[in-house]
């Protein structure tokens, strides 16, 4: 390949942790568990909770509508085995506690493992759809943001006169450690990446497309560059290189590397002109338009060093975290943290029964000693107004300043800081010389705040 | 299975920093200094450097124990006590007593640093606090300079008038001689490459420009500091030290004299970069620079003293809070719209 694969560009800002990348990186995505049963959330996005459309005791089929809502910013849930509704009860969820779930129990007979789908043809011709086609078809099949944030993308890619959308950047950057899966689907399923692409490009109107990816993926870069080389219809779409540094993969900080644009604090993509998804997304917009099928599975990856065989897995959404772990091995080490995603964004749970959603790109593992050098485990000390967090802070935020403000409720004060212009990447917890969990003051403030900014009903 | 899983906030791993990492880097950054201090001042570098460094230590831990703390010692786990004791050693006349050394220790760190609750929270850098502690209270003992061991001290030419054997008048106190009289700037001037490698009166600290650098460019290396306020401190002195300069050549010694001689060096890359006392965001710390750049400047070439390093790190030091407010960050996005 004559591509230089090195990235020149970046943002201001960011932090280099240690790459747990190598753990899964070379495992073939490959089908979960056969599951007994699901518990399939009835709210896996940002906007409106789903009602469910099927009682207790009915059959359902794999693909079938169980929930959905009348709602625009909303997304509904499919069944993803044969099955029957065992009940709809509360389950646990990583961020909202107990929240109503469907619970289905799985035929035993009837449910072969659902394979990754097949790879599109390369004169795969999106002009075959219309765009409000397309549309319905990604709002059919339920499909939001699979990177993590959920939003609905149906809402996303719409046309929409008041905010025109130019440029689409498709994230390849997968910019948390250990986290494996986009890597894998972009070296696995680079046309069916590109179909989605150009499906979401006729959708959305917008006339350019870059695909950025981290440095740290030459394979990547060369696979989907030469995918792009003998697909039709991909003159105008480019992969672009990106330096290697967390948080890449944060939507605004891809658009400020690739464009060199900044987003307004508050404001959101659209607002100049850009459309970023996932791979994952589009991988799915591709099977939903193509294929009928809507999001009933979706690549998790299992890794941490605690993990016997780390694996990215194809699995059924719905499928509880312990399954997954309990299908890798297990784990070797004497495991400390179970986490919901990568080590610097993800949850940690303390139910190994949360199922997996949409936007649950991993299940990380650590180790004790691990977390040892984990700030929650040390003790804090004075801040020492070093300035690192300030120098990390990728949106040129101060961290420090706002912490503070929160610890000793100043409000108003954390607000004239920007506060809520923090993405919560967790730069600046994690450079901090005297272990302040700076991420955890200012998560804990924007709770508060929003808390305080709600009418009391009635 | 899984036991004992333990949920908290993320991030879920942490960097490699810590607050005794800082501390350690600057105390390897200052082990040049401490060294060329011991090469020229001999005995009187290790008494002053370890009873500065002890009598810190224990005045931390005895303020800790006044102030009811559960565990007494684990302040002192983060070595700034150390580093305290460390530069305020270097930046005494290497024949201070050991008692005022003590009385100086003891007044940077109860009054420097504890009144106001320990590292992190006091508004003057603590060795700068003991150090014009002692200037006030001790004028003579901390102008009295001591001639490097290893000068002869017969011969003529460094002793100002050739009959003193064991002290002699520091470059500054030669080039405020210089400013009064008018005339004998090159004198000093001709002092450089002595200034160079430490081998002039002064500081215990301040003398080898070499073991300074070394150890600033240490730190750089490490991110341990950055660059602006060093840069900002020397560039703001170089511009007025010039201005100075070419005003009037007789009177005022060169700007490369002025940064190489004093507390210039040490005070741009230990002093004024102590990241308590110092401003947090770029801008402000330009700021800062220049004007502990220029306060030093003019405390040399117009005040009454011969150096001014300390006074003017102590005055920026009071302005810092009022930086930090006038310097205050825009998010990477502009202001939020309303």
């Amino acid at each position: 390949m004559e591509i230089d694969v090195r990235g020149k560009l970046s943002f201001p800002g960011g932090v280099h942790p240690v790459v747990g990348k190598k753990l899964a990186r070379k495992s073939e995505i490959r089908p979960g568990p056969a599951v007994k049963q699901v518990a399939i959330m009835l709210s896996q996005h940002i906007g409106a909770v789903c009602q469910p459309i099927v009682k207790k005791g009915d059959s359902v089929g794999a693909g079938q509508k169980i929930g959905d809502s009348d709602a625009f910013v909303s997304a509904p849930v499919h069944s993803p085995v044969n099955g029957k509704v065992k009940e709809i009860a509360l389950a646990s969820h990583a961020v909202l506690g107990r929240s109503p779930a469907i619970i289905i129990e799985a035929d035993p007979e009837n449910n072969p493992l659902r394979e990754l789908c097949a790879e599109l043809r390369e004169d795969f011709d999106a002009e075959r759809y219309s765009a409000e086609e397309i549309c319905s078809a990604v709002r059919e099949a339920g499909i939001v943001g699979m990177g993590g944030a959920g939003f609905p993308t149906r809402v996303k890619i719409e046309p929409n006169p008041r905010l025109p959308k130019e440029t689409m950047i498709i994230n390849g950057c997968e910019c948390e450690p250990c986290i494996t899966c986009d890597y894998r689907l972009m070296v696995e399923r680079p046309k069916q990446i590109i179909g989605g692409i150009k499906l979401a490009r006729k959708a959305s109107g917008c006339s350019r497309v870059i695909i950025g990816i981290e440095d740290n993926k030459p394979r990547a870069i060369e696979v989907m560059s030469a995918a792009l080389k003998t697909s039709k219809g991909c003159e105008d779409i480019k992969v672009v290189s990106l330096k290697t540094k967390y948080p890449q993969g944060g939507e605004r900080q891809l658009i400020r590397a690739i464009l060199g644009e900044n987003v307004p604090t508050g404001g959101i993509p659209p607002m100049i002109g850009v459309l970023v998804l996932n791979v994952a997304t589009v991988t799915a917009i591709a099977e939903a338009v193509v294929c009928d099928w809507p999001v009933t599975h979706r690549v998790v990856t299992v890794a941490g060093r605690a993990i016997a065989n780390p694996s990215n897995l194809y699995v059924p959404i719905g499928t509880s975290v312990n399954d997954l772990i309990e299908f890798c091995g297990g784990v070797t080490h004497k495991s400390a943290k179970v986490i919901l995603g990568g080590p610097m964004m993800g949850i940690a749970i303390a139910d190994l029964t949360i199922p997996i959603t949409k936007t649950t790109g991993a299940i990380t593992v650590l180790m004790g000693e691990e977390i040892g050098r984990a700030k929650f485990a040390r003790r804090q000390t004075a801040c020492i107004r070093c300035g690192r967090c300030i120098e990390v802070c990728p949106e040129g935020l101060n961290p420090t300043k706002i912490a503070h403000a929160v610890k000793y409720n100043f409000w108003d004060v954390a607000e004239s800081y920007y506060i809520s212009g923090c993405m919560e990447c967790g730069c600046c917890s994690y450079v901090c010389p005297a272990n302040i969990e700076l991420t955890g003051y200012i998560k804990t403030g924007k709770i508060f705040l929003a808390g305080q900014k709600k009418k009391v009903p009635g | 299975m899984l036991k004992d899983i333990r949920v908290s906030c993320s991030p879920h791993i942490s960097g490699p920093f810590s607050t005794r990492g800082v501390m350690v880097d600057v105390i390897i950054g200052l082990a040049p200094a401490m060294i060329a201090a011991g090469y020229y001042f001999r005995v009187h570098a290790f008494v002053l450097i370890s009873t500065c460094v002890i009598s810190s230590v224990v005045t931390e831990w005895l303020c800790n124990v006044v102030r009811k703390k559960s565990n007494a010692f684990e302040s002192l786990g983060d070595f700034s006590a150390v580093v305290t004791g460390i530069i305020l050693a270097l930046s005494v006349p290497p024949g201070l007593p050991v008692w005022a050394a003590i009385i100086g220790s003891v007044f940077a760190i109860a009054i420097g640093k504890m009144v106001f609750g320990g590292l992190g929270a006091n508004i003057f850098n603590p060795a700068m606090v003991g150090r014009a502690f002692l200037t006030a209270c001790f004028g003579m003992l901390m102008t009295t300079w001591t001639v490097p061991a290893t000068i002869d001290s017969a011969m003529p030419k460094i002793a100002a008038d050739g009959v003193h054997t064991r002290t002699q008048a520091t470059p500054l106190a030669w080039s405020k001689e210089a400013i009064k009289t008018g005339k004998g700037a090159e004198v000093v001037n001709e002092q450089l490459s002595a200034a160079f490698r430490g081998e002039v009166g002064g500081c215990l600290g301040e003398t080898s420009v070499l073991a300074l650098l070394i150890g600033g460019i240490y730190l750089l290396i490490r991110r341990t500091i950055n660059f602006h306020i060093p840069l900002a401190v020397l560039l703001s002195a170089s511009v007025f030290a010039t201005i100075a300069y070419l005003i009037n050549s007789d009177a005022y010694v060169s700007p490369l004299c002025h940064l190489c001689s004093g507390g210039l060096l040490i005070g741009a890359f230990f002093i004024a970069t102590d990241p308590v006392t110092a401003p947090l965001t770029t801008k402000g710390m330009w700021i800062f620079g220049i004007g502990v750049g220029l306060m030093t400047m003019l405390i040399r070439i117009v005040g009454e003293y011969p150096e001014g390093v300390m006074y003017a790190v102590l005055l920026m030091n009071a302005v810092t809070p009022l930086i930090d407010r006038f310097c205050k960050l825009v998010p990477a996005g502009g202001e939020p719209g309303v």
